[in-house]
């Protein structure tokens, strides 16, 4: 959504294909999410995204927006990103994961768009060190984590992978 | 711990408590949300939460009365009040009235997942410690088993010990040696408030004044030659607790002016010391010795007496409680068994009646030790009189029998039969009769030999 960096997005795509085995798709590139704009905050509403998101008439079983944009929730101050827990729409916010160094900049989108479809297929934060499921409060706690779930969590999302499609196969914008 | 874990937001911004609610879900919790102050105690009748999140300023019944009422109807539950608008007055307020913490809207999630660890923490402990105390608590009753009782003196004895122990009065134990006065005080100790704080004992009669002072009072470093590092006293120890001081009437009049002095301001100095240190315990004191002919003597200080003797507990000696002895005997047995791995599976009837009879001038302490020695001698699966003949026979008691002539020689020829276990010959060459007039008395008492023989 929006001026958007679409290697970032190229990159987000390809981890969920190699890491979660999830059939990809990059939508054409929306507007900015003006509506969900709160200027008190001087950031983006990241529930409204995925609001919005969750309407659009779309077969695939999972809808992932990726924005360049500062995303927050009525109680956090920011999030890197925001997902429906089980649901069907996610988002992931560029505007914190960026550094000097593109190659860290794009592993940490890479992580959050993971974390954030590990809660679309039903997983809740884990307390195992190093797992990606952890939640993250600060860009060191993200970069800390791997690009990979802890076992448990891992069996779970390959589970519930298998119950959604068979065997994999799916499309996110 | 964490899926088990129930949480409530109370909030009247819907946006908020969906937005937290979906947060603390990830976060695997269990969450129940609620508009109002109302709703929110509506959802306690029959529910518990152990975290609630609640934001102070709300119409209708606001944060910080909703806060009250929570800790009224569920205490050990962590409240964290929210806010839009810090104000310290306020959160000063809430923490007050036993909030854990507060948090201003919309929070950095660092301060969100720091405060939920730390409150996640606090209630593992809360957990644990009651677990950890119900535990003691068992091993507090086990404990508590050791003592006995039976006879209708120590049954009062008990109750009594059952209301004077969640007072913090003093209290005097008094009884000859060997009846178990520790037992007794440690006993008030564990059914007191101060169960889960220190018991610390001292034996006044075993230690010479200066010695006794330093080990009560402590001292600072240099106090004296040999003071090498400071050392607590005893009475420092006991803080939150419950001291012990046995044989009381052994100390000197001096000692009774400087322990009455700090009975009286709770305060005291260390030896060498010049800032005084306080210490909240209970006394328990035990003497064997009659005090008031002391008192006559001027060997007792009369203000210091009164002072620790607020309540009275007097332990009768094991001779005026005969129905206990079986029943310790078997205990102490029970135990010496476990201990050495013998089969022994109980006593003779004779055994038992030697036991009895016996004047026990050591009490309680004396009957252990001889059923320890008994277990350790015997040979076979019972103990009879003959694991029991090196007791003084000279103590044992010549109660002067009472009744009529008829009911006092029905007893004795019972017994006798019962001590040669049915034989009527012998019975009878024991009684200095023959066995017809024998054989028509117990005719006469209906005795029969089965029932003798043993």
């Amino acid at each position: 959504m929006g001026k958007i960096d679409m290697t970032a997005v190229s990159v987000i795509a390809a981890n969920l294909q190699a890491i979660l085995g999830l059939n990809t798709q990059i939508l054409p590139v929306q507007p900015e999410p003006e509506y969900a704009f709160l200027a008190r905050r001087g950031q983006y509403d990241g529930g409204k995204i995925l609001h919005a998101l969750a309407a659009v008439s779309d077969s695939s079983q999972f809808m992932l927006a990726v924005v360049s944009v500062d995303i927050f929730t009525p109680i956090l101050t920011f999030v890197f990103g925001e997902s429906q827990l089980g649901g069907k729409a996610a988002v992931v916010s560029l505007f914190r994961a960026k550094s000097k160094n593109l190659e860290q900049s794009y592993n940490r989108a890479a992580k959050i768009a993971i974390h954030e479809i590990g809660h679309l297929l039903g997983i809740v934060h884990c307390r195992t060190p190093d797992c990606l499921m952890g939640f993250s409060n600060n860009l060191e706690k993200l970069d800390s984590l791997p690009l990979r779930f802890c076992q448990a969590c891992e069996f779970e999302a390959r589970r519930r992978l298998r119950h959604l499609f068979g065997e994999p196969g799916v499309k996110a914008p | 711990m964490k899926s088990s874990t129930h949480i409530m937001v109370v909030d009247d911004e819907e946006t908020i408590c969906e937005a937290l609610m979906a947060w603390f879900v990830k976060d695997g919790y269990k969450v129940e949300t609620a508009l109002s102050g109302e709703g929110a105690l509506e959802y306690l009748q029959g529910n518990d939460i152990d975290i609630f999140l609640v934001d102070i300023k709300m119409p209708g019944m606001n944060g910080i009365e909703l806060l009250s009422r929570i800790k009224e109807k569920q205490p050990a539950a962590a409240v964290i009040m929210m806010t839009a608008h810090g104000s310290i007055q306020t959160a000063v307020e809430a923490m007050k009235l036993g909030a854990s913490d507060y948090l201003c809207k919309p929070f950095d999630p660092d301060a969100l997942s720091l405060l939920m660890e730390r409150v996640m923490m606090q209630k593992t402990l809360q957990k644990e410690n009651t677990i950890l105390k119900e535990r003691l608590l068992e091993q507090q009753e086990e404990a508590a088993d050791v003592f006995i009782v039976h006879s209708e003196q120590m049954r009062k004895i008990f109750s009594t010990v059952d209301e004077v122990a969640p007072s913090s009065a003093p209290i005097l134990i008094t009884g000859e040696t060997g009846v178990g006065k520790d037992i007794v005080a440690r006993a008030i100790h564990l059914r007191s408030q101060r169960s889960y704080g220190p018991f610390v004992a001292v034996n006044c009669g075993a230690l010479s004044e200066s010695l006794l002072e330093s080990e009560l009072f402590g001292h600072e470093k240099g106090a004296f030659t040999g003071a090498m590092k400071t050392r607590r006293g005893r009475l420092e120890m006991a803080d939150s607790g419950t001291l012990f001081l046995d044989e009381i009437g052994e100390i000197s009049t001096k000692m009774q002016i400087v322990l009455l002095r700090v009975l009286e301001e709770k305060q005291f100095l260390r030896l060498g010391g010049s800032s005084p240190v306080s210490s909240d315990f209970r006394l328990i004191t035990a003497t064997h010795r009659d005090i008031p002919p002391l008192i006559k003597e001027k060997q007792f200080r009369e203000d210091f007496y009164y002072r620790i003797n607020v309540i009275k507990i007097h332990i009768p000696p094991l001779r005026e409680r005969q129905d206990d002895i079986p029943a310790l005997a078997d205990h102490f047995l029970k135990r010496y068994v476990e201990d050495t791995g013998k089969h022994l599976e109980g006593f003779t009837q004779k055994a038992i009646e030697h036991l009895i009879s016996y004047s026990w001038p050591g009490n309680v302490r004396e009957l252990r030790n001889v059923i320890e020695r008994a277990v350790v001698i015997a040979r076979g699966y019972i103990i009879g009189t003959d694991e029991l003949k090196f007791l003084d026979p000279g103590k044992l008691s010549c109660e002067t029998p009472s009744g009529t002539l008829e009911q006092i020689e029905m007893n004795h020829i019972k017994s006798t039969l019962a001590s040669c276990d049915g034989n009527i010959s012998h019975t009878a060459k024991k009684l200095g009769i023959n066995r017809s007039t024998l054989s028509r008395k117990m005719k006469q008492y209906q005795l029969t030999t089965l029932s003798m023989a043993k």
